[in-house]
């Protein structure tokens, strides 16, 4: 059996976030040895833990290569790491509970053996399916091949990070070996969980396929995790076996089309530059390459992100934060979808350039790109249609205004007309002898008609609303309708059946007070003006017990206006312990604790701080809790 | 010799104050069309409701017009009319009439604007109960939320 030609390469990042890069790495292809290892403890003593690991473990690799079978010289050569690391530990106080995670790899010939502790994993790529050749040793992991908690629930669990075992806790560690025949093609990866963590499992897969040289399977590596958050340290090791010769289109362009469309985005920027994009009115207090920076380079990134279906600014609320801030300070429609358009013919252009090097790539990005706009012209449309609503709210308001000026303007039109011939409405006055004789005439009618109602309230009522209304018609003060209103009012419910007897018995008494006074025995002058007395009389009865009506109903507006309040302020202090909450789960989650495995419970109370540094996050970016372990 | 409800129609203006710059779309203008309509006997009435006057008042009222801003347009209208009628009809019988009609139309005016005001209310009440509902199942969540908290911290403290 030959063996196969190896070709390597591995590289670590810091990452966008921490202070210090903890990882650490072996490339030996002399050897055959590859390694990485994740470092962990307070005061940086955790790149101390990870170096003085890496170095034990190549020394021990290159001293001992020829003399040991790979699996027992892994084993031993971690063990040794182990007690080196444990022994520096115990020697300086400021480097106790340092500790590192490591997974390491020797081929010999064919036959590749990976040994790990903690959470660094190794991958194999055969055929085009990514394995996992590792398990994590972490508390949630042991606890789910215990039993103690359903798979389903590590993920949700408050220790899925914390380490069960690491190099540095003891003197002697728990090594998990396993070998693996390589084949032509194979490719192994060895990552820390900076790289895991943040870059899409789809991602890493199509990049790990992809027949880019390992040294830019590494790079792309990388990258991917700083676009995800680059929470963590990110190191990656990828080692390919033999010699696979596939097409060059590589299978990450084929399948998402976010490496194609990335690589294009400086032609892209170039081409909204060319198309005029800097001139929109938009960017009116822009630069040039600033406008064509900010504008056509953020639509770029958020077509990355939907395509790769990362965490950033994605097409909706792009298109939505460019409608809302140029609409919010008066800016027309207009310029807001030529600006739009101007983006999908620069990236009409792009793609045409494409479609000659590769017709179905260009078709997938065009699909990404379309559905983009689709996004971005939906976002466009609710900010558009939140104004409408909004200025729809100012006409009613203004509508309103007007009403009430009216109202005023039109009081004043009664007391001072402006038609020569009106006269302003006199004070209710003692009506003359003969009308107030007509007036007796009609109550005494219209009390002996039978009321069309026929229950004794209906009669009661039919007989105090013409007694009422002969006052009122009768009577000399302005109060007199409304004090009559609120007697026949008395006390009701308010609802139909309360209310509709009322305006019943309202109706039936005009109607035969009325035909009262057109029978009343006098002149008919003197009749209309004893009906234009009782008329007027029905009209305030009326208006009053609507008024009252309306009164009666205001409590409720203002109770419901008053719960929804309350309700307001129950929300935002749901909302506020929710954070709060989270808050606590995110501090709980970075308890870092070197741990002997033997110690470990599933109580949550059983964890230590060790380390309570905590870098700081730059606002967008993912984090996860760093690595942990329990004691 | 014109009809009743077209001599009482030339008094629009007279009576709606648009001479003095007045809305055409106020509230008062539903009113006396309502009256000048039952004038001509051609009510579009169900039961003696004229929905015509039912339906520009409910669109008042959506348009946002208070109910007491009606009922001050059409006790003002009322009003007016019975003005202008006094000076411009010189039959006491048809003045009559025209009084009778439109304490009709604004008595009917006063009653949708009740029941409107009695709809609004019971939608208020209604909504008033869900909202309160909304609030247990909030104040309960509260509760849980505590509870966490208080375990949370009571961790936290451990260490």
């Amino acid at each position: 059996m030959t063996a196969l030609t190896i070709r390597s390469a591995g590289n670590s990042h810091q990452g966008s976030v921490r202070e210090h890069n903890e990882d650490a790495l072996i490339v030996d292809p002399k050897w055959g040895l590859y390694a990485v290892l994740d470092g962990m403890g307070g005061a940086a003593s955790g790149d101390v833990a990870a170096n003085k690991a890496r170095d034990v473990i190549h020394e021990y690799v290159r001293a001992r290569r020829g003399a040991m079978q790979p699996r027992a010289l892994l084993e031993a050569a971690i063990n040794a790491a182990s007690a080196a690391v444990h022994g520096e530990a115990q020697r300086r106080k400021d480097r106790k509970g340092m500790g590192t995670t490591v997974v390491a790899c020797v081929i010999d010939g064919r036959r590749a053996t990976v040994a790990h502790v903690g959470d660094s994993r190794a991958y194999l790529l055969r055929d085009g399916h990514l394995h996992r050749l590792t398990n994590d040793h972490t508390i949630v992991a042991e606890l789910v091949a215990r039993g103690a908690i359903a798979a389903d629930e590590a993920d949700r669990h408050a220790y899925k990070n914390v380490l069960s075992r690491n190099l540095g806790a003891k003197p002697q560690a728990a090594v998990d070996v396993s070998e693996v025949e390589l084949q032509p093609g194979d490719r192994l990866m060895l990552c820390s969980d900076g790289l895991y963590g943040y870059a899409p499992a789809d991602a890493v897969h199509h990049l790990v396929a992809s027949t880019d040289p390992p040294a830019e399977v590494v790079r792309d590596l990388i990258e991917a995790a700083l676009r995800g958050g680059g929470g963590d340290n990110v190191t990656a090791i990828v080692v390919e076996a033999g010699v696979a010769v596939v097409p060059r289109a590589t299978m990450v362009l084929r399948t998402t089309g976010a490496g194609a469309w990335w690589a294009r985005r400086e032609r892209f920027l170039a081409t909204a530059h060319a198309g005029g994009l800097h001139k929109s009115p938009l960017c009116a207090l822009l630069g040039a390459n600033e406008a064509i920076a900010i504008v056509a380079g953020n639509f770029a990134d958020a077509v990355y992100h939907d395509l790769e279906k990362v965490t950033g600014v994605n097409v909706w609320t792009y298109a939505e934060n460019l409608a809302r801030g140029w609409l919010g300070q008066g800016g027309a429609w207009p310029p807001l979808r030529d600006l739009l358009d101007g983006l999908a013919r620069a990236a009409d252009q792009v793609l045409a350039e494409l479609r000659r090097e590769d017709e179905g790539l260009a078709g997938l990005i065009e699909l990404a790109v379309a559905r983009a706009m689709v996004t971005a012209e939906t976002a466009v449309g609710g900010v558009l249609a939140e104004r409408l609503r909004s200025l729809e709210s100012e006409m009613v308001k203004v509508e309103a205004q007007k009403n009430e000026q009216k109202r005023a303007d039109t009081a004043r039109f009664v007391d001072s007309p402006t038609v020569p011939y009106m006269r302003a409405p006199q004070p209710i006055d003692v009506p003359a002898p003969d009308v107030a004789a007509a007036l007796e005439s009609a109550r005494r009618r219209a009390q002996t008609k039978p009321s069309a109602g026929s229950g004794a309230g209906d009669r009661a009522l039919y007989a105090r609303a013409i007694d009422h209304a002969h006052t009122v018609a009768s009577a000399t003060g302005a109060n007199d309708a409304a004090l009559a209103a609120r007697e026949l009012w008395d006390v009701r419910t308010l609802d139909e059946a309360g209310v509709s007897p009322l305006f019943d018995a309202l109706d039936h008494a005009r109607l035969a007070h009325i035909e009262g006074v057109r029978a009343a025995p006098a002149a008919p002058a003197v009749r209309a003006a004893a009906l234009r007395r009782v008329a007027s009389a029905y009209q305030r009865l009326s208006a009053g017990i609507a008024s009252l009506v309306v009164e009666s109903a205001a409590p409720a507006a203002e109770q419901l206006r008053e719960v929804v309040r309350e309700t307001a302020r129950l929300r935002a202090e749901v909302s506020k312990n929710e954070a709060r909450i989270a808050e606590l789960e995110r501090a709980f989650a970075t308890v870092v604790d070197p741990a002997a495995p033997e110690a470990m419970s599933t109580s949550p109370g059983a964890a230590t701080i060790r380390d309570e540094r905590k870098p700081s996050v730059p606002p967008g970016s993912r984090r996860r809790p760093s690595k942990e372990t329990l004691r | 010799m014109m009809d009743l409800d077209e001599r009482v129609a030339v008094l629009r203006d007279e009576v709606l104050d648009i001479a003095g710059g007045g809305s055409e779309d106020a509230p008062a203008v539903a009113i006396f069309d309502a009256i000048v309509r039952a004038l001509a006997g051609g009510m579009d009435s169900a039961g003696g409701l004229d929905l015509t006057l039912h339906d520009a008042v409910a669109r008042r009222l959506a348009w946002g017009d208070t109910e007491e801003t009606i009922l001050s347009d059409a006790e003002l209208v009322f009003a007016r009319l019975s003005r202008a009628c006094q000076r411009a009809l010189r039959d006491p019988e048809e003045e009559m009439l025209v009084l009778e009609t439109g304490a009709e139309v604004v008595g009917a005016a006063a009653r949708i604007i009740s029941l409107a005001a009695v709809g609004r209310g019971g939608r208020d009440r209604a909504a008033a109960l869900r909202e309160e509902l909304a609030q247990r199942r909030l104040k309960e969540a509260l509760a849980e939320q505590t509870r966490t908290l208080a375990r949370l911290e009571g961790d936290g403290r451990q260490f």
